[in-house]
């Protein structure tokens, strides 16, 4: 079969079950009492979705994972952007789990992935610095050998999930210079001593932290992956990742265009549906277009991952227009509903909240464009989308 | 199973190699011809010699029956044979031909698609539109254009505007009321015209990107009973227009040169942008000029993925959301792109770009006469006839 722009049966089943999962253990409600908890992510939820696998959905069978590919990962993410459930999952899974299943050695994936996807311990990415660059040259925090040790220093931001962490996936620098080569990361506890963190809430109640690094010592063994050539293989998940993150933005954006053509098709107004004024229907087809764009984008990016293309481009390509999409969308459902829709009880903020977390997680829109523009090379824009 | 990929076979691959070896033997270094927009004898005669080719190879017409002048492909063949014409620059097949050919296929009597299909798929005949109206744009089912039967002849009577290079068709596609009493689309007929007839007249107009469109006037023309392409009083709902322009090409979406040329721009004015220095570095390297031009790629990227989407949903028949959504949102996106994108360009090129030819234009001049011809991004249906049908008919929102 070739152009078919369909999930396979697997992926319909995991997004069919997802959807029902998601509907039945993650109502809007537990994501309304996930902002006041103590407790950073519901853990029965958390646990659901680790009995149904997919918690280690991609690691390999022989670790406690599924084995699935990239595209089945893909489906449960578009669910995941549908019902904002409040779990760890893009950090935990498809980012910090990932890296130690690409980078680990044995002993690192054999200690953390079966835990991972069981449910019984949270890894947790380290990777923005304040000056807010998403690059090699935004990893500043300096990695100093010192004996059969590694002292950290320097400081992380937007770390979501510290507390609960078992182990951050701090990505540091060792050696002078701003380039790829020196990008090493490290495996610390954040409890470890030297290590403080600083809640940083953001508008959405997401659990983000700083994270102060003061001489932390971390033992050569905790490195994952090439000490200093890190850079490549943390870029390359981060870029899937931000693929994912895509998915969220496609699935939120189903669920907010439905809910604004519900509203512009029943509020009356002037003697008749708002949803007749052409100035409504144009706001409420922005959002359709910008949900299109971004699917579609996202999901030739998540194929090229899939069957094994090069992909850096096309995943900046989608995660720029997914940043725009996600600002877009939600900025056209306000405007159609209005006063309602600014009130906390009305469930359109809590898309909108996060929506803007979204926007910069892993990539914002001047990055993510650059970025395609820079691998596009001298050729920005190839003659065949296939090659 | 999630693919993008339209040659996955060794029989495809070849097939894409040998499109490629055509052009690149009767087409090396593509054509600037685009018949909306250029009115030259030269480029006229070019143009239409080349289709000749095509239509001697029975490309025109690939996936039709053999019997009507087609080879009876895949649509899949197709699609890779779409992809190398418009990455290659080849200009774009007459598309009303391609239109009443789909019409034709689906709802023609044999007889009329023994006597028509085999001119269009040789390249011999060319078809111009009688839609629009001087009372009837975008609301096209107010048209007053009628045929009325007389013994066993309709009789025409009429006046369609805005035919793009009608002048050069020797048949026309005209849509006519057929019962005055009914109302809107459910009493309009689609009629096969000889534009040689008695009683026909053609005025030129000119448009701004130097093409020419036409006003045609019907004075009692008498059309044989055979005239008539489908049901009387149907053809709203089975010629084109109740399929959302899906049926201009038989059997399914695939890329066309016409919309490819907002492809081939964007790397013309990056390729400018490559030579260009300003300020002793290339215009390439100034991050506002990136930015401009990192966004015209994600439009023009966007508007790629989506003819893989129309193909998907035309093949597989399953679609996200009603019908209506993708076929309008596509049109209703490229159509507000499109003037945007020239714009763009043109401001990325800067004050030179307003020169029309000679040693001091920018680009040749193409750009100049590419911003002119984006004011045309109504044809075929305005932005705002498209998210209306996209607002109403795809989202469920009142009329």
């Amino acid at each position: 079969m070739s152009i078919d722009l369909n999930f396979n049966e697997q992926q319909q089943l995991i997004q069919n079950t997802a959807r029902e999962f998601f509907q039945k253990h993650c109502p809007i409600d537990v994501v309304r009492r996930a902002e006041k908890a103590d407790e950073e992510y519901p853990a029965d939820l958390w646990r659901g979705m680790a009995d149904l696998g997919w918690l280690g959905i991609t690691f390999p069978e022989a670790y406690g994972g599924l084995g699935c590919s990239f595209l089945d990962l893909y489906a449960l993410y578009g669910e995941l952007g549908r019902s904002l459930a409040p779990v760890p999952h893009l950090e935990c899974v498809a980012l910090a789990g990932t890296l130690v299943a690409e980078l680990g050695s044995e002993t690192q994936k054999a200690e953390w992935l079966p835990r991972i996807a069981a449910g019984e311990a949270i890894l947790t990415p380290a990777l923005m610095e304040p000056d807010g660059l998403y690059g090699p040259d935004g990893v500043t925090l300096s990695a100093r050998r010192d004996g059969d040790n590694f002292l950290l220093n320097g400081v992380k931001l937007l770390v979501a999930y510290a507390k609960s962490a078992d182990r951050l996936v701090c990505a540091a620098r060792i050696g002078t210079g701003d380039g790829a080569a020196g990008v090493s990361l490290f495996l610390v506890d954040p409890k470890a001593p030297g290590v403080s963190l600083e809640k940083t809430t953001n508008m959405a109640s997401a659990p983000l932290y700083a994270v102060i690094f003061k001489d932390v010592a971390v033992p050569t063994s905790d490195a994952l992956g090439e000490v200093g050539g890190a850079w490549p293989v943390l870029d390359a998940t981060v870029m899937k990742a931000a693929v994912l993150q895509s998915a969220m933005v496609v699935g939120a954006g189903e669920v907010v265009l439905d809910m604004t053509a519900d509203y512009a098709r029943t509020r009356v107004q002037f003697g008749q549906p708002i949803g007749r004024h052409q100035a409504v229907q144009y706001l409420v087809t922005d959002i359709a277009i910008e949900q299109n764009l971004t699917r579609n984008l996202a999901l030739r990016a998540a194929w090229r991952i899939e069957s094994g293309r090069s992909f850096l481009r096309e995943a900046a390509l989608a995660k720029a227009c997914a940043s725009k999409a996600a600002a877009a969308m939600t900025f056209a459902a306000h405007e159609v509903h209005a006063g309602i829709g600014f009130m906390l009880d009305y469930d359109l903020q809590l898309y909108t909240l996060r929506a803007k977390h979204w926007e910069s997680n892993l990539g914002d829109r001047r990055h993510c464009l650059e970025r395609a523009m820079a691998e596009g090379g001298d050729d920005p824009l190839p003659h065949f989308q296939h090659a | 199973m999630v693919d993008f990929c339209p040659d996955d076979t060794p029989q495809l691959k070849a097939w894409r190699g040998e499109v490629r070896a055509f052009l690149e033997a009767e087409l090396p270094g593509g054509m600037t011809f685009d018949y909306d927009y250029d009115e030259d004898e030269a480029g006229w005669d070019a143009y239409l010699a080349f289709w000749r080719k095509v239509g001697a190879k029975k490309w025109i017409g690939l996936t039709w029956p053999e019997e009507f002048g087609g080879l009876g492909r895949s649509a899949i063949e197709r699609w890779i044979l779409q992809e190398e014409f418009a990455e290659y620059a080849a200009p774009s097949h007459p598309i009303i031909g391609m239109a009443v050919a789909a019409g034709l296929l689906r709802h023609g009597t044999h007889a009329q698609r023994l006597r028509h299909l085999p001119g269009i798929a040789s390249g011999a005949v060319q078809w111009g539109e009688g839609y629009s109206e001087p009372g009837s744009g975008s609301d096209l089912a107010s048209l007053t254009t009628r045929a009325h039967l007389d013994g066993d002849h309709w009789v025409l009577n009429g006046q369609k505007t805005l035919g793009t290079a009608a002048h050069r068709a020797q048949w026309m596609s005209v849509l006519a009321r057929t019962d005055p009493e009914a109302p809107g689309h459910s009493a309009i007929s689609c009629f096969l015209v000889p534009l040689d007839a008695p009683g026909i007249q053609m005025l030129p107009l000119h448009n701004m990107a130097d093409g020419q469109q036409n006003q045609t006037f019907f004075d009692n023309v008498r059309l044989p009973a055979d005239s008539l392409l489908g049901d009387v009083n149907k053809a709203w709902n089975q010629i084109w227009f109740g399929l959302g322009g899906e049926a201009l090409d038989p059997p399914g979406p695939s890329p066309d040169p016409y919309r490819y040329r907002i492809v081939r721009m964007l790397r013309k004015v990056m390729s400018y942008c490559r030579e260009t220095r300003h300020r002793g570095r290339p215009l390439m390297e100034d991050p506002v000029v990136r930015l401009q031009l990192a966004e015209l790629l994600e439009g023009v990227e966007a508007i790629r993925t989506q003819y893989y989407e129309s193909y998907s949903n035309a093949v597989t028949g399953i679609t996200v959301g009603p019908r209506p959504i993708a076929l309008n949102l596509h049109q209703a996106y490229y159509k507000e792109f499109w003037p945007r994108f020239a714009q763009t360009c043109m401001e990325i090129v800067g004050p030179m770009a307003q020169i029309q030819g000679g040693r001091w234009a920018c680009l040749n001049g193409e750009l100049e006469h590419y911003f002119r011809g984006s004011v045309s991004n109504h044809a075929g249906g305005t932005s705002q006839l498209k998210r209306m049908v996209l607002a109403t008919r795809g989202l469920g929102l009142p009329r």
